[in-house]
């Protein structure tokens, strides 16, 4: 299935794009999917087999919560949300994601220019 | 407990986790069709893409965290319905483990109570007996070996002062199991009764550390001379006999005769010091002890009747306290006249750990245990065979199932742990049942070895060990041989062991399956031996000719001392006994005298010949009325019996035993007016008559027991006569209360102290004899029915694995008879060969055990043919069963069955 990704996702970070998303407004598995293809610009396309395991296991860290509620087409869907906790630990997430992709970034492009 | 509410509402979870798919799904395919895919293609297209629905559910319920807890129960319910569905199997493996285990914990839960526990007293560890050997009850005098672990009040004293080694050091008796008091509470006007009293010493509860259960405990100022009578009930006598009423505290009860205020109750739990089958009722000072009570012997510097327990301070050296403590033996004997200088240089005593008390109950029985130990392992082993066997098979025959299982996509893991379960199921339930086995089985030992007796502190329920030991080797058997067979299953490749299938003829039972097979049956020819050598020895001693006559004799033991009789009154009471008792219809003898024939107790004196100093021996004394002889079926030999004509005014005259003769006179000789001199008495005694040898101790040393008799009107030390034998025309069923109401009618004080049938008081000699006996064959018979269940299910399921070879070989003309030969052959042939390994280890077996087994010292004949037969028989059995089932395999059907 992940061949069919555009980029290998490293670990741990589907959740943290997972609660970027829901941390705009409560939103429905479908529409995180697309949301998160959308914001790639079609780079990323979330398996649903990664997708939904990730939001369940979310919410038993309570990092995100649920409630059922009504689509726009009326039908019931699954609306997540983040709790504090959650909206925490996105906040401090982010912060090392955006430190460890500097590093590696000043590293590797460092290296490049050396090779070249 | 968030994974419980969310196992609670896991229905809820599963309804909304397939809503939220679902939605996801078909909101997919409404985009598709929107962007103008028809609707069949963009369901197939959406499918493509959503890919396995039941795997995303199943990753997502695992990362919910409640998975493990719902695949186990899922792994506990399939199991269960696997084991519903093989009822055979399950019943057998439930009750192979049951027995198996059974059997050993109730062993060990004994050998836990009697051999390996404490007393229930503060820190028994820093508790020391002087002396190692189970001395009783009232000695005096050197000892060959110098080894002393009785001793007298003064000894006693002595040590108490000189060993600061010592944080307490007390002092208790050690027979006050032969001597029981009588005792009759003041309050209500009960009849006496005879209970179990212990003299102890001041300090004797303050050693134990121990507290009151009520009122207080006996002192060291009870325990001086003068103070007033006073004794300390036992937790188990206020509770079953006085219904834990507390009023008995401070109450008077009259023991033997005497007043002696009940002062308090002693802890819960604790049974005396030692552990025993009656234990102590009531506790009481040493130095107050009445001569009623034995008091004047108690006070008698040269009479050892003390077992004496230490506590030692901490870090106390035992070696040098011993090496001291004997050094100080050594004056406290040398003023004793019977103590030569080289006796007293022997003199010693040997420190050994007192925390379970002084241990002769311990000693009575640590040999019996072992073996039984011993006994029960075999049996354990025989059953983990079994089990290892009904797996092994089980799992060969799961192999097709679980290579379709992997096949289909299953994780090998998740097969091993559901395998896992099912074994782990099966080892709970037989643990289980074990339990109960173990329970009852105890129970039963309790009462073979303790016949009668109700007071055993020996409680028969497992203790933690036992339940942790039994449940151990529950799963450590069914892990062991449930899981192993299918990880090997599980790891062949799948496609292999379905393209074999039952096509395959080489596989019937395997290597190891008829190797524990084999290992069954030399086991179970082992223990049939062991049960069939127990069996003979038992019957052995009961056909020995005691020569004695038991029938319609009954044994009366009473106490003239506890009634409160003196020297000069008992010499009236014998005759008066004689007299009522023969006024009782039905009665033809009545005989009195200090000991029976079989009851284990005597007096034993050194006599001499007279006129000839060299000539010694020890023999028994008895002495006893007229009718005694006929009461007990003695037959006279040579000169006559005691009359009534021999009073205390008539020459001092003795019947002595054929033994007796034996011992002191040439063949040939003519014993009769010969004289001579004993211990017990300052005349000499004119042989003139003798008797038989009746046996009256133990039966292994029958025939070598030296006895003369005396009248009981003549002057004697041998005390006083404590047995009535009754002898009658016919039985008489209510024997014991009219023996009751004769005995009140002379003396209200005079209790029955213990009524027996005579054949009841010959068979309590065989105790230990009667429970190995029941016990061999009981494990025997175990051990051949295991051992059958394993044969057979090994050779039913080689019929099973051949059943297609055995339809080739029909259809190429082999005939039934032949077939059903070959089946049989194989199941024999094991049987065999676990013959050729067990009958040599049945003999050396028997090296082990000799000296439980009466006359018999290697494997008798009849034991070997009887053991070899039944198992042969057995095997049959188990071998023909399959086997007619093999030569009734339907050729055709067979071959098309695959």
């Amino acid at each position: 299935m992940k061949s069919e990704n555009k980029f290998d996702l490293p670990q741990g970070t589907l959740d943290l794009l997972i609660m970027r998303v829901v941390a705009l407004a409560p939103i429905h598995g479908y529409a995180i999917a697309q949301r998160i293809q959308q914001m790639s610009r079609e780079a990323l396309q979330v398996q649903q087999g990664s997708l939904y395991p990730a939001l369940h296991r979310l919410e038993y860290k309570k990092l995100l919560m649920s409630r059922w509620q009504p689509t726009e087409t009326g039908r019931e869907a699954k609306f997540y949300e983040l709790t504090a906790r959650g909206r925490a630990y996105l906040r401090d997430e982010t912060e090392n994601w955006k430190r460890l992709t500097d590093v590696v970034g000043l590293i590797l492009k460092g290296t490049v220019e050396g090779v070249s | 407990m968030i994974w419980l509410r969310r196992l609670l509402s896991r229905k809820q979870l599963e309804r909304d986790l397939d809503k939220e798919l679902r939605f996801h799904f078909e909101t997919q395919i409404a985009d598709k069709m929107r962007s103008g895919i028809p609707e069949n293609e963009a369901r197939r297209l959406a499918r493509l893409e959503f890919g396995g629905i039941d795997q995303i559910k199943e990753d997502c319920r695992e990362s919910r965290g409640t998975m493990w807890l719902e695949s186990l129960l899922q792994d506990v319910r399939y199991g269960l319905r696997q084991l519903r569905r093989a009822p055979g199997f399950t019943l057998t493996a439930v009750l192979t483990l049951a027995l198996g285990i059974g059997a050993n914990a109730a062993i060990f839960t004994l050998v836990n109570a009697v051999l390996l526990r404490n007393l229930p007293v503060v820190d028994p560890k820093s508790l020391v007996r002087l002396g190692d050997w189970a001395d009783c009850c009232q000695n005096s005098g050197p000892k060959s070996d110098g080894d002393y672990s009785m001793f007298s009040t003064a000894t006693y004293q002595q040590l108490k002062k000189t060993t600061p080694e010592f944080e307490e050091l007390a002092a208790m008796q050690a027979g006050f199991e032969y001597r029981a008091i009588v005792v009759r509470r003041d309050a209500i006007q009960e009849a006496a009764k005879p209970r179990m009293g212990e003299f102890v010493s001041g300090n004797y509860f303050r050693m134990f550390g121990l507290q009151p259960a009520k009122g207080r405990l006996i002192s060291d100022s009870d325990d001086v001379a003068g103070a007033p009578l006073v004794a300390v009930m036992s937790y188990a006598t206020w509770k079953n006999v006085y219904n834990g009423d507390h009023s008995v505290i401070g109450e008077t009860f009259w023991m033997n005769t005497k007043p002696v205020s009940v002062i308090g109750v002693a802890p819960e739990g604790f049974y005396g010091d030692r552990m025993s089958s009656t234990p102590p009722d009531f506790y009481m000072p040493i130095a107050t002890a009445p001569d009623e009570m034995g008091g004047k012997g108690f006070r008698d510097p040269s009479q050892n009747w003390l077992d004496i327990i230490g506590r030692v301070k901490p870090g106390t050296a035992m070696v040098p306290l011993q090496q001291k403590l004997s050094a100080e033996l050594k004056p406290l004997f040398a003023p004793d006249p019977h103590f030569s200088a080289a006796d007293i240089a022997k003199v010693h005593l040997v420190l050994t750990p007192g925390g379970a008390g002084t241990q002769s109950m311990q000693d009575d029985y640590a040999s019996n245990l072992k073996l039984l130990m011993w006994i029960a392992g075999l049996v354990l082993m025989i059953a983990c065979a079994n089990i290892a066997n009904l797996l092994l098979v089980r799992g060969m025959q799961r192999k097709a199932e679980l290579s379709v299982r992997a096949a289909l996509g299953a994780m090998r893991g998740r097969i091993v742990r559901q395998l896992l379960t099912e074994s782990l199921l099966l080892a709970g339930i037989g643990g289980a049942a074990a339990l109960a086995v173990s329970y009852s089985g105890a129970r039963m030992l309790l009462i073979l070895a303790f016949p009668g007796e109700q007071h055993v502190p020996i409680s028969a329920s497992p203790s933690a060990e036992v339940l942790g030991f039994a449940l151990l080797v529950s799963v450590v058997t069914g892990v062991l041989f449930g899981v192993a067979p299918a990880m090997l299953g599980a790891k062949a490749p799948p496609a292999d062991a379905l393209r074999s299938g039952t096509r395959a003829t080489a596989g019937g039972a395997s290597l190891l399956q008829r190797g524990l097979v084999v290992l069954q049956a030399a086991l179970s020819v082992v223990l049939l031996v062991g049960a069939g050598l127990f069996s003979q020895s038992l019957g052995k001693l009961h056909h020995i000719n005691m020569k004695l006559e038991s029938e319609n004799r009954y044994i009366v033991h009473f106490n003239a001392q506890a009634a409160g009789y003196k020297d000069e009154q008992v010499n009236a009471l014998y005759p008066t006994i004689e007299e009522r008792f023969h006024a009782i219809p039905g009665v033809v003898k009545v005989g009195v005298s200090t000991f029976t024939p079989m009851e284990g107790n005597n007096n034993g004196y050194g006599i001499k010949l007279v006129g000839e100093p060299n000539v010694h021996t020890e023999a028994t004394n008895i002495i006893m009325n007229p009718e005694y002889f006929d009461s007990v079926g003695t037959h006279v030999l040579m000169g006559r019996s005691i009359t009534e004509h021999d009073t205390a005014a008539s020459p001092h005259i003795a019947v002595v035993n054929e033994d007796f003769v034996k011992a002191l006179f040439k063949p040939g000789e003519n014993p009769i007016g010969h004289r001579f001199t004993a211990e017990d008495s300052p005349l000499p005694y004119e042989i003139v008559g003798v008797v038989e040898g009746t046996s009256y101790t133990d039966l292994r040393r029958n025939g070598k027991r030296a006895m003369y008799f005396g009248p009981l009107t003549q002057p004697s030390e041998a005390g006083y006569a404590g047995a009535i034998v009754i002898e009658t025309s016919h039985p008489v069923r209510n024997m014991e209360s009219i023996t009751r109401q004769t005995l009140m009618g002379i003396n209200s004080n005079l209790a029955i102290q213990k009524f027996e049938t005579f054949d009841a008081q010959i068979a309590g000699r065989f105790t230990h004899e009667r429970m190995l006996a029941t016990l061999m064959t009981l494990f025997g018979g175990l051990a051949l029915l295991l051992a059958t269940v394993g044969l057979y299910g090994v050779t039913s399921y080689t019929v099973v694995r051949r059943t297609s070879e055995i339809g080739i070989r029909m259809a190429l003309g082999a005939d039934r008879r032949g077939v059903a030969a070959m089946i049989l052959r194989s199941a024999l042939l094991q049987t065999l060969l676990g013959l050729a390994i067990g009958i040599p280890v049945a003999f050396y077996g028997v090296t082990l055990v000799k000296s439980q087994l009466y006359e018999l010292t290697t494997v008798s004949s009849g034991a070997l043919v009887v053991a070899v037969g039944i198992l042969l028989a057995a095997a049959c059995v188990a071998g023909v069963i399959p086997a007619r089932r093999a030569s009734s395999v339907d050729p055709v059907r067979a071959l098309r069955t695959e």
